[in-house]
């Protein structure tokens, strides 16, 4: 069988990107013709992803196109032209309210691919949620046969050592806190700096943090946070920007609790990675986020940033209480084993 | 966010049923109060943090057109109407004895008008002349005016010209602030990066050469010294 994947954006590093490589991955090893076509690629990408114009010279209608979408462009008009079998992997929209002040073409962007996903809804032959959050947001906008299919993830990438470097940097004794994604307004990155500041204050002043993740495209809000951080004149942060995965995974395998405050996600792909990498997690609880823990980690419900403080403090410091988080998160990492997401892809796949 | 907080029913943490939420809650809490009590907690400046907004570097495409009302006036603007020059004139008819006086006098001036008007013709060339004078000195003016009505229409286009010149400097310069501002950014986060790079630097360097190797270069370098 061909089944292949269109992107609106592929790039190293990300929840889509590499969900659409692990996809790919799965899929040859079963046997099938499987390409990436996407409208954004970066060069050193062009020996794994073919641009999304060419995708007329693959095109069959017995083929199966799996399109990733997340957000308004051009490449929707592609795949409603083609004749192939269409099924649609929805990663949600961020809401377009959150990118008005720091990136209006993206708010443009992002406002019309909630109009797009409504010009799909007849023209797909079975639309997937990558959380049930997702999928309910599907039902919604008219989409009948849904589906939910949790992220491909591919948790053998995390066995590898930490960066020898970074070892010696920061593994000193410090407790580290963690956060990884996109530097967007979203993910509401200044209130992560909000609970580290009480946090650093007044429980653990040696504490460091890691704010991992890219913030090309977003330099005013990622201006906007230096100017808090220098406002609060707040030690020990570490913007680290788009990072190689070595080092990503030596990110996560330095620290000792993952905190996430975002306020909107469709899935949230560290959440399990920290699991899996046996951090604690203290994440806010906003759309898919509680569904991805899954009875995991600990889920925060309102925005007390010196009750979460004291909460990360109560985390690191009782290992008891570690110790049963870390079991609770172990049990939940379950539902994102590869195998189990490869059945569902292809259990859905085969209906078509 | 502090008002939701109070009212809100939900508990403040969700967690897997074999964890005790209320023995966290009840720890959180101590703590929180152990540090009040130490004094160490600053109520007022929790509060301040919570409440702390990002300011980000306005975009240019907000800096509000001062100019162009001033030089360009909407309708809502009202003109002055134009008003005549008007002179009253007696009212030549009337009624009653004052209209029959006013119409025998008349009739006496019909009478007279011959001779009136030879005793006035003096005055009447002098008027004559001197309005024609006036008219003639009022349409050179005019004619004069032509040249002016020129400049002040290039005088026009000029001004408007200045003011899209002084607007567009104006988002040049929001623009080019807002750079700096970038650059200034740009600048702490390279200097963080530079900081971080000489870190690792050492790092490295500590990992590569032991004290052994030190000792090493040392007696190597004694011989090129001589």
């Amino acid at each position: 069988m061909k089944i292949h994947q269109f992107l609106t954006s592929f790039s190293f590093g990300d929840a889509i990107g590499n969900e659409a490589l692990e996809i790919q991955h799965f899929l040859r090893n079963q046997g099938n013709e499987s390409e990436i076509f996407s409208f954004i690629y970066p060069p050193r990408a062009s020996n794994k992803v073919i641009n999304y114009l060419e995708y007329d010279r693959y095109s069959d209608p017995d083929n199966i196109l799996v399109f990733h979408f997340s957000i308004g462009s051009p490449v929707t008009d592609k795949f409603l032209t083609v004749p192939d079998r269409k099924v649609i992997i929805y990663h949600n929209i961020t809401p377009h309210e959150f990118y008005i002040d720091y990136h209006r073409v993206l708010a443009k962007d992002c406002y019309n691919g909630r109009l797009e996903l409504k010009r799909l809804v007849d023209n797909v032959d079975f639309a997937l949620g990558d959380s049930e959050y997702n999928e309910l947001e599907l039902k919604e906008a008219g989409f009948t046969r849904t589906g939910v299919l949790p992220l491909v993830m591919d948790f053998d990438k995390f066995n590898c050592g930490i960066v020898p470097v970074l070892k010696e940097l920061f593994m000193d004794g410090k407790t580290n806190i963690l956060y990884v994604g996109r530097i967007i307004p979203n993910k509401k990155v200044e209130d992560i700096v909000k609970v580290f500041y009480l946090y650093q204050k007044y429980f653990n002043p040696g504490a460091r943090l890691f704010i991992v993740g890219d913030y090309r495209g977003f330099e005013r809000y990622h201006a906007a946070l230096i100017d808090l951080v220098t406002r609060l004149n707040l030690k020990n942060i570490h913007f680290t920007g788009h990072i190689p995965g070595d080092e990503l995974i030596s990110y996560f395998k330095l620290s000792h609790l993952y905190l996430h405050m975002s306020e909107h996600e469709g899935f949230c792909a560290p959440i399990p990675e920290s699991f899996y990498l046996n951090i604690p997690v203290v994440a806010f609880n906003a759309a898919a986020v509680k569904e991805t823990m899954n009875n995991g980690g600990v889920l925060v419900n309102r925005k007390d940033f010196l009750q979460v403080a004291a909460l990360m403090d109560r985390v690191i410091t009782d290992p008891v209480l570690k110790d049963s988080i870390l079991r609770t998160q172990h049990a939940a990492l379950e539902k994102y084993r590869l195998n189990r997401t490869g059945k569902i892809l292809m259990d859905y796949l085969s209906k078509l | 966010m502090p008002d939701e907080k109070s009212q809100s029913p939900e508990p403040f943490i969700t967690v897997n049923n074999s964890i005790n939420v209320d023995e966290i809650m009840s720890a959180i809490q101590n703590r929180i109060r152990e540090k009040k009590g130490e004094g160490l907690l600053i109520q007022s400046e929790i509060d301040e943090v919570s409440d702390m907004e990002l300011l980000p570097i306005p975009d240019f495409l907000e800096i509000p057109n001062v100019y162009e009302p001033i030089l360009y006036p909407s309708s809502k603007v009202t003109k002055k109407e134009f008003k005549k020059f008007e002179i009253t004139l007696e009212n030549e008819n009337g009624s009653g004895l004052r209209g029959l006086i006013k119409k025998i006098l008349g009739i006496i001036r019909k009478i007279f008008f011959p001779l009136v008007r030879f005793m006035t013709r003096p005055l009447y060339n002098e008027l004559k002349q001197f309005t024609t004078d006036r008219y003639n000195a009022n349409a050179y003016e005019l004619y004069l005016l032509e040249d002016y009505k020129r400049l002040v229409d290039e005088s026009k286009e000029y001004i408007k010209l200045m003011h899209n010149t002084t607007n567009n400097l104006i988002v040049e310069i929001s623009k080019l602030k807002i750079d700096q501002e970038m650059m200034k950014t740009k600048m702490k986060v390279l200097e963080d990066k530079i900081e971080f790079v000489e870190n690792r630097e050492r790092a490295i360097e500590k990992k590569m050469f032991t004290p052994s190797d030190s000792t090493l270069i040392g007696q190597q370098a004694i011989p090129i010294d001589k």
